[in-house]
């Protein structure tokens, strides 16, 4: 027993080594700069302070937290609400179904702020949209289509949404169709096989989709930058400023561990309600 | 009395340009207990889908209870199916997979239990109701598919070779448990199994198909009896067949000519002088000994060799033209055969020759 615990170890030492190096030593010294003492100009003043978390849990920044959590939730909620249905054609599309994932992917090898710039276009006051809307005659003055949450939710749900169809793609592309033939056999009708079956049975995917696209939804600064010109705030935009512009880097630090603790805490979830075969969806 | 449960006319289903099912007629009584046999590839499963409804005939037609369902949705069709891979649901608990089918019903709570309750009792597993199908071992979840479908009292039961992953013991087992289900309830069974033996033991009639033909169709002593084609007398146990010309017709019997000797045959399928026929001789039916029978029909050959299999001892004996004949005998009789060259009579009675169609 003993020894091959020992064998264990050191086969996974490499992979500890820079999980170690890469990983916990870094969020270790976030950690200890959160809890140390704002000097001049960004210099880190090693006495214990509890500063940077009184602000961040101030109601200043505590409503930005709660407004990227807000925003990102509902864009996640509108990405299952798309993705769920694309996924479910895609898996069925039979010899077109490569090509359709290929079309879901491509998105993925361009920058999200290039993209986001095309974007850009076609939202402004005098974009695409708006000039379209004036000549039609539908409205007057251009609608401020960036400029709102709105805008951010929709930049958000149109950057993570790829994320949200594959891991749903791939549970409802595994599920074992013999299931749904059970379930019509016994006399459920489409819609309810669907809700009885389809739906529990591909649940994981749907968790897993929500992790990966919430967890980036919430950190990502562009969106809000691009599309506000930094008029609204998430939290990546708070984290990135207290660093850089403010040079605060106590703060940077406590909300990024706050961030940390969050997606954390959504991972459990995760993990409380899948089996380790669910889990690959995440990845 | 014998009212037709299931009837497919002219039945034909092509996958991609290949005929799967070919021009399939079949008339299935209620009540019946009718075994699908056949090898590997021969569109036993296809059928079955068809009568279910996951699969569309191309052509033709398949009435249930004498209503045309060619159009019908599965989960409109009073029938119910136990599938291959038992596909319990993994996220219901034992009770809720055998309530599913109800529950589609609008069956009331109460009843619902009441009749769970009493399937789960049916395949002796009324405590296990709160697991879930993964925590059961094979052939409990193969009683628990059996229990989710007759809870639904359903007209026919379609089970599409539903002992094919269970053991040999417990296969045997559950052959009878389910043949013994079977005449209790008084459903319609359609029984889908390439093992012959499984097939002879439950029927009450066998379809013999090969390449989405029927071959035959029979009480199980009459497929393993009086097989009519080559197919099935070779696919439906082991048996011996002998091929010559026909020299003789004489009312009732012919006499055929084989490798320089004469056998008689039966003359029921009407053979003609000279025509080339097969007959089969199951080897149960020979015998072996140093001296001809009176009355019977002996064939002289060599000895080959004897292979102790346990219940018998398997006599290979060749004939003046090569061909091998192989004979059961009880072990005891034949103990003195060792010498490859001796000379022995092959011996059976002429109604014991089933002669083949080709
Ligand atoms: N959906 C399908 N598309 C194309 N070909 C199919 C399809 N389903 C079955 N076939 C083909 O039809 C033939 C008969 O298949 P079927 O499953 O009915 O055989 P079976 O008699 O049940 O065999 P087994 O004993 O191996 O289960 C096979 O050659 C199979 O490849
Ligand atoms: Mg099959």
């Amino acid at each position: 027993m003993r020894s091959s615990f020992r064998k264990a170890y050191l086969l996974l030492s490499p992979s500890l080594f820079w999980l170690t190096l890469f990983l916990v030593i870094p969020v270790l010294f976030i950690a200890v700069i959160s809890f140390t003492t704002n000097g001049d100009f960004g210099r880190i003043i090693y006495e214990f302070s509890t500063d940077a978390y009184s602000s961040a849990f101030s109601s200043l920044y505590a409503k930005v937290i709660w407004q990227s959590i807000w925003w990102a939730l509902l864009a996640t909620i509108v990405c299952l609400v798309i993705a769920y249905p694309f996924a479910y054609f895609i898996a069925n599309a039979g010899k077109w179904k490569n090509i359709l994932l290929l079309l879901v992917m491509v998105p993925f090898w361009t920058n999200l702020l290039i993209r986001l710039y095309a974007w850009i276009i076609l939202l402004n006051n005098q974009g695409v949209v708006n000039n379209f809307l004036i000549k039609l005659g539908f409205i007057d003055e251009p609608l401020a289509l960036m400029y709102s949450p709105g805008g951010v939710i929709l930049g958000l749900v149109y950057g993570f949404l790829p994320f949200m169809i594959l891991p749903i793609y791939s549970s409802i592309e595994q599920l074992d169709k013999t299931y749904l033939e059970a379930s019509e056999d016994l006399g459920a009708g489409p819609v309810r096989t669907f809700l009885s079956i389809t739906l529990p049975l591909t649940f994981p995917g749907i968790l897993a989709g929500f992790i990966i696209t919430f967890v980036p939804a919430i950190s990502v600064f562009v969106v809000t930058d691009l599309f506000t010109g930094g008029k609204l705030l998430m939290v990546g935009n708070v984290i990135r400023d207290a660093f850089l512009v403010e040079m605060n880097w106590q703060l940077g630090a406590a909300l990024s561990l706050l961030l940390m603790i969050l997606v954390l805490l959504s991972l459990m979830i995760f993990m409380r309600f899948t089996s380790r075969k669910d889990r690959k969806l995440l990845i | 009395m014998s009212v037709q449960m299931v009837r497919l006319e002219n039945v034909i289903k092509e996958f991609d340009d290949s005929i799967v099912v070919d021009n399939l007629s079949l008339d299935i009584r209620a009540g019946e207990f009718l075994t699908l046999l056949g090898p590997s590839g021969c569109g036993k499963t296809t059928t079955l889908r068809m009568i279910a409804g996951f699969e569309k005939p191309t052509t033709g037609k398949i009435l249930l209870n004498g209503k045309q369902v060619d159009d019908m949705e599965p989960y409109k069709r009073e029938v119910n199916t136990v599938f291959q891979s038992y596909s319990l649901f993994p996220h219901m608990t034992v009770f809720d997979n055998v309530a599913f089918g109800l529950k589609m019903k609008k069956v009331g709570k109460e009843e619902i239990k009441e009749r769970v309750t009493k399937a789960l009792k049916l395949v002796q597993l009324e405590e296990y109701g709160n697991r879930k199908p993964k925590q059961l071992s094979g052939g409990q979840q193969q009683r628990i598919a059996i229990a989710r479908a007759i809870v639904n009292n359903p007209k026919v039961l379609l089970l599409d070779e539903p002992l094919g992953a269970l053991d040999l013991k417990l296969r045997k087992q559950m052959q009878l448990e389910l043949k013994h289900l079977q005449q209790t309830l008084n459903i319609t069974f359609i029984y889908v199994t390439h093992d012959q033996e499984e097939a002879l033991t439950m029927s009450d009639r066998i379809v013999v198909m090969n390449k989405g033909k029927i071959e035959q169709i029979g009480q199980p002593v009459e497929i393993y009896e009086r097989p009519q084609t080559r197919f099935v007398a070779d696919f439906i146990g082991q048996t011996n067949i002998i091929e010559g010309t026909v020299s003789e017709i004489n009312g009732d019997l012919a006499t055929m000519e084989f490798a320089g000797q004469t056998i008689q045959i039966p003359n029921a399928n009407h053979v003609e002088l000279n025509e080339e026929v097969f007959i089969s001789v199951r080897p149960e039916k020979m015998k072996v000994s140093r001296t001809p029978f009176e009355g019977a029909i002996n064939l002289k050959g060599t000895f080959k060799e004897k292979i102790y299999v346990g219940s018998v001892t398997k006599i290979v004996v060749t004939m003046p033209n090569g061909k091998n004949l192989t004979i059961n005998e009880s072990h005891d009789k034949i103990e003195d055969l060792t010498d490859t060259s001796d000379e022995l009579f092959v011996s059976w009675k002429p109604i014991h020759s089933v002669v083949l169609k080709k």
